[in-house]
C-alpha cells in the first residue's frame, strides 16, 4: 500500500477522522500526513465534511470556571508562535505543519520532536526528528527530493526566543539523509522555541557563523 | 465570507498576535458548541470541561496555524476537541464492558439499533447521510459521536466484525462519491 494511492488515502483519511483507523495504522497514517500534503488536504476535507454532523449539536454554555482556568493557565503570555523575531520579510513563506501536533493524541509517550520544512506550495522538503543514539540526543535530517543549488548549500539554524541563530549544520540535498548531534544548549533552545529556519550559503556553509544568504523556509517542531 | 465567518477569522488572527481580548470573544463564540460535542460524547461535565480547556490552551499557542483549507475557526477548534474527545473515550474504553457501551450510549441519548440523524437539513452530507442504508448511517454516527471501534460496534450491536467494518467502509465510499456528485 503507498502512501499516494489517492482513493485508498481518501478512504483512510475518511477512518482517520471517523475515529475507526485505530492502532498502527493510525500511526502510520499520521506520519503520511507529516509527509504529504495531499494527505492532510484528505484529512481536511473530510473534516470539513463532517462538521455538518455537529449542526445537530445541542449548545451548551460551559461554566465560568473553564474559562478562568485557561485565563490562568495562559496567563499574559503571547502565544509561542508570535516569538518569531526572524527578518524572513517577503521571502518564501513556510508553511508550517505544527497543526498536525492538535490531532495527535494529547498525552505523549516521550519528548520527541519532529517537524517538515516544506516550499510555499506545501511540499515536503525535508523531515526533521530527534532520535536518541546510546543515550545521545541527535536531529535526523532528510531531503525529500530537495533540488541542489550549484555552489551553495542549505544550512538549518536554531533560532532562540531571543538572540543569534545557532547553526545546526547542512541539509542534506536530494533524497539524502545524515544526522546531526544536538549539545545540552541547542536541546535546550529546541525545547523553548522549537523555532528553526533555513538559509542557503556558500558550499560549506556560513563563513561567520550566522546566516549570510537568504532565509527560505521556517519551520517548528511539534512534539509526538 | 459571510460576515460572522469573517468576524471568527478576524477573532483568530489578533489571537495569534496574542489579544487576549479577541482570543475570549472567540472562546465565547465557539466554546458552547464545542461544550455540547463534549458533553454529547463523553456524557460526563468534568472531563468535557477538561477537553474544553486543554483545547483552547492549544488553540491559544497555535491559532497562527490556523489556514481556510482547515474550513472555518470553528470547524478547526471543533476538529480539535472531537479528537481530543476521543482520545478520553479510548483510554474509558478499554475498562468498559459490552454492557457497560450499551448503557453509556442509552445515557448519552442513543439507541445503538436506529441511531437517527443528528439534524434535519438537506445540505450535502445530511443529504447524502439521509440515503444511506440505516445501518451503514447508525455505524457512522456511533463511530463520529461517541468513539467506538469496528470491534466496539460489532459487540455492541452483536453483528460480525467484517460486517461492520464493511458498512463502515461502504457507508464512507457512498458519502465520499455522493458528495462529489
Amino acid at each position: 500500500m503507498k502512501p499516494d494511492h489517492y482513493q485508498r488515502n481518501h478512504a483512510l483519511a475518511a477512518e482517520y477522522v471517523l475515529g475507526t483507523l485505530r492502532g498502527g495504522a493510525r500511526r502510520r497514517f499520521e506520519t503520511w500526513m507529516l509527509e504529504s500534503p495531499r494527505v492532510r488536504r484528505q484529512v481536511w476535507y473530510w473534516e470539513r465534511r463532517f462538521q455538518s454532523l455537529n449542526r445537530g449539536i445541542v449548545e451548551r454554555q460551559p461554566p465560568a470556571v473553564v474559562w478562568r482556568r485557561i485565563h490562568a493557565r495562559i496567563g499574559r503570555r503571547r502565544p509561542a508562535a508570535r516569538a518569531w523575531w526572524w527578518p524572513v520579510g517577503s521571502m518564501l513563506a513556510a508553511s508550517l505543519v505544527l497543526a498536525l501536533v492538535l490531532l495527535w493524541p494529547s498525552a505523549p509517550v516521550s519528548q520527541q520532536y519532529v517537524g517538515v520544512v516544506q516550499n510555499s506550495q506545501a511540499e515536503p522538503l525535508w523531515v526533521l526528528r530527534t532520535v536518541t543514539d546510546n543515550g545521545h540526543r541527535r536531529l535526523s535530517l532528510k531531503g525529500v527530493n530537495v533540488e541542489a543549488v550549484d555552489g551553495k548549500d542549505f544550512e538549518l539554524w536554531l533560532l532562540p526566543r531571543s538572540g543569534a541563530a545557532i547553526s545546526v549544520g547542512l541539509l542534506p540535498a536530494g533524497g539524502g539523509q545524515r544526522s546531526t548531534s544536538l549539545s545540552e544548549r541547542q536541546l535546550e533552545v529546541l525545547r523553548r522555541s522549537r523555532a528553526l529556519a533555513v538559509s542557503l550559503e556558500p558550499a560549506g556553509g556560513s563563513p561567520t557563523g550566522q546566516p549570510t544568504g537568504p532565509v527560505l523556509y521556517q519551520v517548528r517542531m511539534i512534539t509526538l | 465570507m459571510s460576515e460572522k465567518l469573517s468576524e471568527m477569522v478576524k477573532l483568530m488572527a489578533h489571537t495569534s498576535r496574542g489579544d487576549l481580548a479577541s482570543f475570549e470573544k472567540l472562546y465565547s463564540a465557539t466554546s458552547p458548541r464545542l461544550y455540547g460535542l463534549c458533553l454529547r460524547m463523553l456524557g460526563n461535565r468534568d472531563e468535557a470541561q477538561d477537553v474544553l480547556q486543554d483545547v483552547y490552551i492549544k488553540v491559544w499557542h497555535h491559532a497562527g496555524e490556523y489556514h481556510p483549507e482547515r474550513g472555518s475557526p470553528v470547524t478547526w477548534i471543533v476538529s480539535i476537541g472531537r479528537y481530543a474527545c476521543m482520545d478520553v473515550l479510548r483510554q474509558r474504553r478499554g475498562h468498559q464492558d459490552v454492557d457497560d457501551l450499551k448503557e453509556s450510549l442509552r445515557s448519552a441519548g442513543v439507541e445503538p439499533q436506529q441511531a437517527a440523524l443528528a439534524s434535519a437539513d438537506k445540505e450535502s452530507l445530511d443529504r447524502c447521510l439521509g440515503e444511506l442504508s440505516d445501518p451503514h448511517r447508525a455505524s457512522i454516527q456511533m463511530a463520529y459521536f461517541h468513539g467506538l471501534s469496528h470491534g466496539q460496534m460489532a459487540r455492541t450491536l452483536g453483528k460480525p466484525l467484517g460486517t461492520v467494518k464493511s458498512w463502515v467502509r461502504r457507508g464512507l465510499d457512498f458519502l465520499r462519491r455522493c458528495l462529489e456528485r
